[in-house]
């Protein structure tokens, strides 16, 4: 009986593993995927940054960094954050999206203090901005499927290595000591056999 | 959500004017860091934009708010460019989840 639930469960076991194998190469090759972005972006994100800083120290020797800092001090917050959730393969990753509030056609600053240069380095930054966001939104996933892999990279290993084995030394053992067990019971049949039979020829004898 | 940026003076003022709301100008790690750990206990805030300097001086506090949290820590490089670091953490991610190096072309121009 209890070799017949074993089998089973080797089957079971055997059948999961084959699943969970599959789980992991798919989700590798979706991280090799999300990775390859990841690099992209993040060259975006350090080129546009770059031309978002020549703008700033620009602007700063222009105007001053005292008046730099005040009119950074005045804008108001312009951007919110939506966060999301994504499915990759029973994988949550985020989902970012920005807002941006519309009223900000509105004049911050005067125009006598400040230089067109100024305008710039706040569309410089705000599309530094929005890249930045990008990357933070694939790097969570990044994060969120390695953690995944190595889950499941565990999980395929225990069945494989831990859990598959055990329950093949099981099987083995029980079907061992079944086969004895025949044997034994072959033998004592045999014997009684011969003892029965020279019982019934004393018996015999004793008759003669 | 909110977008929070911790970075030194000047890229502070940078996305200041680029309207994020909340901006935390630190000039020491310690500084950062206590920033860092007042931040994360808000529930208000998605993402957190560090610069890639005073990042690798959290590199422990990091780690653990990756475990604890859903909360993004992306780090940037600041003024003076990217630097070369000895241990990226992403690519120490992916060294251990793949148990291979991957390298990628850079981008073309």
């Amino acid at each position: 009986m209890e070799l017949l639930i074993l089998r089973r469960r080797k089957i079971l076991a055997e059948k999961g593993r084959d699943l969970l194998e599959e789980k992991r190469d798919a989700l590798i090759m979706e991280f090799r995927d999300v990775l390859e972005k990841m690099y992209k972006i993040r060259e975006e994100v350090n080129e546009s940054l770059k031309e978002a800083f020549k703008e700033l120290s620009e602007v700063k020797m222009l105007i001053g960094p005292l008046i730099l800092e005040e009119i950074a001090n005045n804008i108001p917050q312009a951007l919110e954050l939506e966060v999301k959730m994504r499915n990759i393969m029973g994988v949550r990753v985020p989902l970012l999206k920005v807002k941006e509030r519309q009223d900000q056609e509105v004049m911050l600053y005067s125009f006598i203090d400040t230089s067109s240069k100024l305008d710039t380095t706040i569309k410089k930054f705000r599309e530094a901005l929005r890249a930045i966001l990008r990357l933070a939104e694939i790097e969570g996933a990044v994060r969120r499927l390695a953690e995944e892999i190595k889950k499941t990279k565990r999980r395929v290993n225990a069945l494989k290595y831990v859990i598959i084995p055990k329950i093949e030394n099981t099987i083995r053992y029980i079907e061992f000591y079944l086969e004895e067990m025949e044997r034994e019971d072959f033998f004592r049949l045999k014997r009684i056999k011969s003892l029965l039979e020279r019982k019934s020829e004393e018996r015999i004898e004793a008759a003669i | 959500m909110e977008i929070a940026v911790i970075a030194d003076q000047d890229t502070a003022i940078g996305f200041k004017l680029a309207g994020v709301g909340l901006i935390y100008p630190v000039t020491s790690v310690e500084e950062a860091r206590r920033t860092l750990e007042r931040l994360s206990k808000r529930d208000d805030i998605g993402t957190i934009i560090i610069t890639e300097r005073i990042a690798d001086g959290l590199r422990d506090i990091i780690k653990e708010l990756y475990k604890k949290t859903s909360l993004i820590i992306v780090e940037i490089p600041d003024k003076h460019g990217p630097i070369e670091r000895e241990v990226d953490p992403i690519r120490e991610l992916i060294r251990t989840t793949l148990g291979v190096e991957i390298k990628f072309k850079k981008a073309k121009e």
